[in-house]
């Protein structure tokens, strides 16, 4: 075509240097706090090279393309399908997304919420594009593990877990699309109760809850709240609830018949006192906040990010106010940035 | 008159000012909705649209068997609010027109998005547009891009799409009649026009829709205008895009 | 509901391998129409149009009624589209699909917007009483391209419609029946007809897309994009509609344009002549059979 077309000259300009203000202008859109990227620690990667999608990122025909790129047939470009950094990884280069949904991964521990009851098995909500499947197999039943399972089970499937009820697993394995099949084989995992569940973005594309060595870990906390039990899930669900303590302590493997009894399934919370309560509701204000601000959300940061609470509250004379936000966010921030 | 031919072919400027071959301030933000998957905010000279994608998430419906349940479907809905345009007016959800352009962005994002990666799943596309001047379907079709790059929904490229109109109408075959890039309502109106949306930088049309009488000669020049539009604001949602991520890495902390 | 059958994954291979050859399944070349028929019923303004094996039955009626307020000139012409479950079992009469809504809103796009039909010639008694022109379609076989089809079946029946004579004295209107007066033609100001367009991916490596026409149902089942282009002999676009679907190089697209300009002048031509016959064999029986003293033998 023989038509040249002049660029908008005002367009961009405006644009860029009335950026501050402009979005406080337009209001009800807010930008702020939101979540931002978390590499992580394994991979390597250039920080601040972005790529966004139709873009080039290489025609170097010694790479192979990972995840987030495209190759057209016919030519050796590799180019990006979603925005985000390059991560290269000995010979293979792929695009780690800003922010995406949670892709489970074999051996992921979750926390899920059963979305379907069906014959023989549950589907459980875990943040992914597809429900996991749980089925009726994979789960403990109460009165020993080397119980068989017989057709009273299925027909009273809703007695263990029915739509609605949370619950921590692991990711068994993957089945072709890409959804997941749970387990929770283990005295670790099972039913969800005496707590409160917040939604973070998981492990997608960065920010949120990272992979780590302890997902479940149990923290003392202060001002006599006793015991409390955190649970970060891969995908990105947490559970922060009252630590309940099993009857008989640790359990030899001989002896998890025993263990495994009706209670485990219950849905009745038990009593859990005002002072936990508050507890709870702090651990649950760090966490926001660090997602907020974007560090890491792991057992590392979580409990600095409580002591340092803790130590802000503590200077305000007065009633105990675990609120985080304003100030005394700012201030929890910093302390956590000097560490 | 909104395009008056005698006061245009003194100065060649519009009504609002503009030359013949310029975007209106196109402005757009990314993940304006912290809780949705994806989110955008975008703006087209005073046509403002709001848009949240949802998903890949599990397929509605009667779950497996689906029609073509080895990719993801795609579902759009648009909602025009009463205030958008000058009259207030209450679109009904029925209305055959907004199917129409429904079914044209859950069309043209079908075959730009990786729909193979997510078998039996669902993207929903939710715009609520909430002011109207012109360029409805361009200003819809942005800022479902924007919104699906925030969600970080792999695709082939950008999905830019702009109007163009042509200065006279159509009866006259005015060989000098001028191109008109990015038009508004009253230039809607009164004037022959089209929409045209096209993959990235290249010349490859996705949606091409064109309501008005045109003689066919003056298309050739409409679709030259239009597409080159498309890749300025190619540019424009790129380096939104390009803005937040880098804000992002700034932003992040060990 | 019965769900639409859809081409097995031998179908679709053997069809893409037939494009990567060059091949159409039923041996038409790419841009071949398929045989086109069109007859006219016994009363004014029915129409039958055959393409291949759709078939399209179009009737058009009027009547008198008061005009919308805010258009107090205008007659008003409305287009019914009905895909009933005799065209294919997955079709319910009582919700619109959603390729139903894209044919009746690319008809209306083509026939209303454009005002192939001068509405203003409508009008009996402004602000009072118009005519109300009513084009109902009944699709009778779907075997693809029912858009172009249709507007082919709306277009023929409208030129082949007589209304009601009338003579108006200040505010009444007498209607004359067709034995008292001969009814009148319409006025049509032009005649803008669809030609369809099927895209499909290339099948070589960084080839163009792929541009079939008039696409047989299971094509169309099978392709990936397609655009309809309404244009008139005259050389005036009255649409264009791509509704997303798979992209097309922009120049290819013009040359689309080209094609269908084309096409549009011989089906214009033919529905001339095909209207030219009917009109024939009418007289002949009306008036030239009373004066004629022959028997048929």
């Amino acid at each position: 075509m023989a038509i040249t077309i002049l660029a908008p000259a005002p367009a961009e300009p405006i644009y860029r240097e009335v950026d501050p203000s402009e979005d406080s202008d337009n209001g009800g859109a807010d930008l702020e706090g939101d979540h931002e990227m978390r590499p992580t620690k394994r991979a390597k990667h250039s920080t601040f090279s972005i790529v966004t999608p139709g873009e080039v990122v290489t025609d170097d025909a010694q790479w192979m393309r990972g995840h987030g790129t495209y190759i057209q047939p016919g030519s050796t470009e590799i180019i990006a399908t979603v925005a985000g950094t390059i991560q290269k990884t000995n010979k293979l280069l792929s695009v780690r997304p800003l922010r995406a949904r949670y892709t489970p991964e074999i051996g992921d521990l979750v926390v899920g919420r059963i979305m379907e009851v069906q014959s023989k098995r549950w589907r459980v909500d875990v943040g992914a594009p597809n429900l996991a499947d749980l089925p009726l197999a994979a789960i403990n039943l109460p009165g020993g593990i080397l119980r068989k399972r017989t057709e009273t089970d299925e027909l009273e499937i809703r007695t263990f877990f029915s739509e609605g009820d949370l619950l921590v697993a692991e990711v068994q394995s993957l089945r072709q699309d890409g959804s997941a099949s749970l387990h929770t084989r283990s005295l670790k995992y099972g039913k969800l109760r005496n707590g409160v569940f917040m939604s973070v973005t998981g492990t997608g594309g960065g920010g949120g809850v990272v992979r780590a060595r302890r997902q479940v870990w149990t923290i003392d906390t202060m001002h006599g709240g006793g015991k409390v039990d955190v649970i970060l899930g891969v995908n990105g669900y947490i559970w922060i609830s009252k630590h309940i303590e099993v009857a008989g302590g640790e359990t030899a493997i001989t002896r998890m018949e025993e263990s495994i009894s009706a209670t485990v399934y219950s849905s009745q919370n038990e009593y859990i006192g005002p002072e936990t309560r508050t507890e709870i509701s702090r651990i649950k204000g760090v966490i926001t906040l660090l997602v907020e601000q974007g560090f890491r959300v792991d057992e590392d940061m979580v409990m600095k990010g409580y002591e340092a609470a803790v130590t802000v509250d503590d200077e305000d004379l007065g009633e105990t106010n675990v609120y985080l936000g304003g100030a005394k966010g700012k201030k929890v921030v910093d302390l956590l940035s000097e560490k | 008159m909104p395009l008056d031919t005698s006061t245009y072919s003194l100065a060649l400027l519009r009504l609002d000012g503009r030359r013949w071959n310029e975007l209106r301030r196109l402005t757009a933000q990314i993940s304006t909705q912290v809780a949705a998957d994806g989110s955008s905010y975008l703006e087209m000279g005073n046509t403002k649209v709001m848009c949240t994608v949802a998903g890949p998430s599990e397929a509605k419906g009667a779950g497996g068997v689906r029609l073509g349940n080895d990719r993801a479907d795609i579902r759009v809905s648009i909602s025009i609010a009463g205030f958008s345009g000058v009259d207030r007016k209450k679109s009904g959800r029925n209305d055959k027109r907004l199917m129409e352009m429904q079914h044209t962005i859950a069309s043209a994002f079908a075959q730009n998005l990786f729909t193979k990666l997510y078998p039996h799943s669902t993207i929903s596309l939710s715009i609520h547009v909430l002011s109207q001047d012109g360029s409805l379907l361009a200003a819809c079709i942005n800022a479902c891009t924007i919104a699906l790059i925030d969600a970080g929904v792999p695709m082939h490229d950008y999905i830019c799409a702009c109007t163009a109109g042509s200065t006279s109408s159509y009866s006259s075959n005015d060989e000098t009649a001028d191109p008109l890039l990015d038009l508004n309502t009253m230039e809607e109106q009164e004037l022959p026009f089209l929409t045209v949306a096209t993959m990235g930088e290249s010349d490859s049309v996705s949606v091409l829709i064109m309501e008005t009488k045109v003689q066919v000669g003056r298309l050739e020049g409409m679709l030259a205008v239009g597409v080159d539009g498309c890749k300025q604001v190619r540019a424009i949602l790129d380096g939104v895009a390009r803005a937040r991520g880098t804000k992002m890495l700034e932003g992040s902390r060990m | 509901m019965p769900r639409e059958v859809e081409p097995s994954v031998n179908e679709r291979q053997f069809f893409e391998k037939a494009l990567a050859e060059n091949l159409r399944l039923d041996g038409r070349a790419f841009d071949q129409f398929r045989d086109l028929e069109l007859s006219f019923g016994d009363e004014f303004g029915v129409a039958d149009v055959r393409l291949g094996k759709t078939r399209i039955h179009t009737n058009i009626s009027a009547e008198v009624t008061t005009p919308y307020p805010d258009k107090p000139f205008d007659g008003l012409f409305t287009i019914t589209t009905e895909l009933s479950p005799m065209t294919s079992p997955h079709y319910e009469t009582s919700r619109p699909s959603d390729p139903e809504i894209l044919l009746s809103r690319i008809l209306e796009k083509n026939l209303r917007r454009s005002q192939a039909l001068d509405t203003e010639s409508l009008c009996l008694i402004a602000g009072h009483k118009v005519w109300s022109v009513r084009a109902d379609v009944h699709i009778l076989s779907h075997d693809g391209n029912l858009i172009d089809a249709s507007c082919i079946s709306v277009l023929a029946a409208l030129q082949h419609f007589r209304k009601p004579d009338t003579s108006s004295e200040g505010e009444n209107v007498t209607v004359y029946t067709l034995e008292e007066r001969d009814p009148v033609p319409l006025s049509l100001l032009h005649f803008p007809y669809c030609v369809t367009f099927s895209f499909y991916p290339s099948t070589v490596e960084e080839g163009e897309t792929v541009i079939l026409l008039d696409s047989t149902l299971l094509e169309e089942q099978l392709r990936e994009g397609s655009a309809t282009i309404g244009i008139n002999k005259d050389g005036e676009l009255c649409q264009i509609a791509k509704l997303g679907g798979i992209s097309v190089d922009a120049v290819a697209f013009l040359g689309c344009v080209q094609v269908a300009l084309a096409r549009v002048k011989e089906i214009s031509t033919f529905v001339i002549k095909r209207l030219a016959e009917d009109a024939k064999k009418r007289d002949k029986g009306d008036l030239m059979a009373e004066l004629r003293a022959e028997n048929d033998r």
